[in-house]
């Protein structure tokens, strides 16, 4: 029973890594980033190339990730998504473009493959990282299989959902990002710089993005397309849990989780998948402002 | 003012004809028929387009999982011709089984529809083509109809009405996928036979089915041209630009939301079929989420709001993917353009190919209505 419980609860807290940074992009701001999947594949890309070339381990690639992943996400906000704040479904198609170039970019090794020239860690390929040795071997306590590299997963995301909570709910930068979420003219009106603390919460988000990517990359094939099932399920996670409430995030990541890791035990992966698929239908035609979520914007 | 309208009209008529025109003589105008089977696909594709342009741009609902419609359409169909085929008609019984069934069947269970995995007998009735063509237009309808009731008349909008079609096309995936014993899972329908009507075999690399499919296109979008110009339609663009103020003038927003949403689903599910007859297989890649987007794309470029310019668009798009297609590496450097071309769409051109036209045809309006001012 423990062991199912476990399962689940790495299950939640990847769901709960991806989620975290959604939830402040599109919850905070209002934007459907269907880039965010590649923002994850560009932080298990940017693990896998510091490790080639620049020798870094897991948890040198970490922070590396979150600067590449939230450099990235900073240039997209200010290129395209700036211009979009308010058209929620444009977001959504436009960073849909963003995604597939993403995508299309590190297939393509940024262009090099038409030179025929090939850099090792890119391409169409499958790419692995390696995790360090101390975190992939199983252990026993008292009975207990520990899975130290899930429990390294489960320990960081608690600690970056905390950080998070605190510094949007313990800071000033906090406090003027939950202002533009409730009413961003009311936030400017009031002397909030609306555009530097929406670039700045963007970057962080996709920093998170990029940091969730590097522990993807220590258990599942890279591919440049590993994005694309990640997203759906950030976002299913997000608005179940009710835009813009963290709490509500963590919630329903946990419930998913637990749902998808008993029921893959029950049944099998594929009913798994499909009966979170059906409860998360059921509970946005139920609550359509998520668990926690608040009206208006 | 009435003057300008008429010649908005007109031009809008002049595109419609035009493409008629050119849809159908364009077998005359080459007798590659490898060419034109690629041609008809993309004018299936077409009137994806077009039943995204109905549910997006006029009703104001954006459906990311029209796939699942597509793809209902597609295997129900495609179950019967699977039927037709030669090879279910040599798995050893006097009546057709699929050949993936016999591989997937216990070991000593009998060669026989009813019976031969568990669910199978699902497929007896698809023995009839008629009853094959029926349920690929009646199950799109009818999970349409219970989906958008659920989702209309709860008052779910907006991005949720996105994310739960989102779901459901991939839950509906994961069904399809699972049930490999009658499916045969992510390797789909293949070998099928062909369609046979009215006495004539369809086969798909000639003349009639390019036909069958450019005829079905053409009427669908004159139909659906109309449809948005009766009463109906104007009221639904009234509840895509304030749903509550159609709801306090009296009307019942939720059921012209429901009807249209189904209408956009019929003719998904349509499409599918035609898709079925042209491609010969159906397979769980229909309802990928990359496919139920690019139906969007398609929409966004030709222009959401105008039936014709996404049935353009979508046809655009896949001829020029499919000229640069022939080798890997241009396909890849294609799908990058794209991404590109999209954005700068979305972020320029809100209103698509469409869009452009319309603005273009304004300017000409303008210009013409000061030189006779001038003159008079």
């Amino acid at each position: 029973m423990s062991n199912i419980l476990f399962i689940g609860l790495s299950l939640s807290s990847i769901l709960l890594l991806i989620a975290l940074g959604l939830s402040i992009t599109y919850g905070a701001m209002g934007v459907i980033n269907m880039a965010h999947g590649e923002l994850v594949m560009i932080g298990a890309y940017t693990a896998v190339l510091s490790g080639l070339y620049l020798n870094l381990n897991l948890f040198l690639a970490l922070p590396l990730a979150f600067l590449v992943s939230a450099g990235v996400g900073l240039a997209v906000e200010r290129v395209i998504i700036r211009r979009l704040y308010g058209r929620i479904i444009d977001t959504l198609l436009a960073t849909w473009g963003v995604a597939i170039l993403l995508q299309q970019l590190i297939r393509l090794e940024f262009g090099l493959s038409f030179f025929n020239i090939h850099v090792d860690g890119l391409g169409p390929g499958f790419q692995s990282f390696p995790i360090p040795a101390f975190l992939s071997e199983n252990f026993d306590i008292f009975g207990f299989t520990v899975q130290p590299y899930r429990s390294f997963i489960i320990v960081l995301t608690i600690a970056l959902t905390f950080l998070t909570w605190f510094l949007m709910y313990r800071t000033s930068l906090g406090t003027q990002v939950r202002a533009i979420m409730r009413n961003p003219q009311m936030a400017a009106a009031c002397g909030i710089d609306v555009n530097r603390i929406s670039a700045w919460t963007f970057a962080y988000g996709s920093g998170l993005a990029g940091v969730a990517g590097v522990l993807l990359a220590g258990f599942k094939a890279v591919i440049p397309d590993m994005g694309e099932s990640v997203v759906v399920d950030g976002f299913l996670v997000v608005v179940v849990g009710g835009v813009g409430s963290l709490f509500g995030t963590l919630l329903s990541a946990a419930v998913l989780g637990q749902i998808n890791g008993v029921f893959a035990i029950l049944t099998n992966d594929i009913v798994a998948r499909a009966i979170v698929f059906g409860v998360v239908i059921f509970l946005i035609l139920l609550r359509p402002n998520g668990l926690f979520g608040f009206k208006s914007r | 003012m009435v003057e300008n309208r008429s010649l908005g009209q007109k031009l809008d008529w002049a595109v419609y004809i035009t493409f008629f025109v050119v849809v159908l003589c364009l077998p005359l105008l080459t007798d590659d028929v490898f060419w034109l089977n690629r041609i008809s696909k993309f004018l299936v594709f077409g009137l994806l387009g077009l039943a995204i342009a109905l549910s997006w741009g006029y009703a104001g609902v954006l459906n990311l999982g029209q796939g699942l419609f597509f793809g209902l359409g597609a295997y129900m169909f495609a179950m019967s011709l699977k039927l037709k085929s030669t090879t279910s008609l040599q798995q050893g019984s006097d009546k057709p089984v699929p050949d993936f069934m016999v591989w997937n069947a216990e070991p000593g269970s009998p060669t026989e529809l009813c019976c031969i995995v568990p669910g199978s007998w699902l497929w007896l009735p698809f023995q009839s083509q008629t009853f094959g063509m029926i349920m690929a237009i009646v199950l799109p309808i009818v999970v349409a109809f219970v989906v958008g009731s659920a989702i209309f008349r709860l008052r779910v909008s907006g991005v949720y009405v996105a994310i739960i079609t989102l779901a459901l096309v991939l839950l509906v995936r994961l069904l399809i996928i699972d049930a490999q014993p009658i499916t045969n899972g992510f390797n789909g329908l293949t070998d099928l036979g062909w369609l046979e009507l009215f006495g004539i075999e369809f086969d798909p690399y000639m003349y009639e089915t390019y036909y069958l499919v450019a005829v079905s296109c053409c009427l669908i979008m004159l139909a659906a041209r109309w449809l948005v110009s009766t009463r109906a339609g104007l009221i639904l663009q009234s509840t895509r630009d304030d749903a509550n103020r159609s709801r306090y003038l009296g009307y019942d927003v939720a059921a012209y939301q429901i009807f249209f949403f189904v209408v956009s689903a019929a003719i998904a599910g349509f499409a599918g079929m035609l898709y079925v007859v042209a491609a010969e297989f159906a397979s769980p890649t229909f309802l990928d989420i990359s496919f139920s987007i690019s139906m969007v794309v398609w929409a966004a470029v030709g222009g959401r709001s105008s039936l014709i310019g996404a049935v353009i668009g979508a046809v655009l798009i896949n001829s020029i993917e499919a000229s640069v297609s022939e080798t890997e590496i241009f396909k890849e450097a294609w799908k990058l353009i794209i991404g590109v071309i999209f954005i700068f769409v979305v972020l320029l051109l809100p209103r698509g190919i469409a869009g452009v036209a319309r603005d273009f045809a304004r300017w000409l309006e303008d210009k013409h209505l000061l030189s006779t001012s001038k003159r008079g």
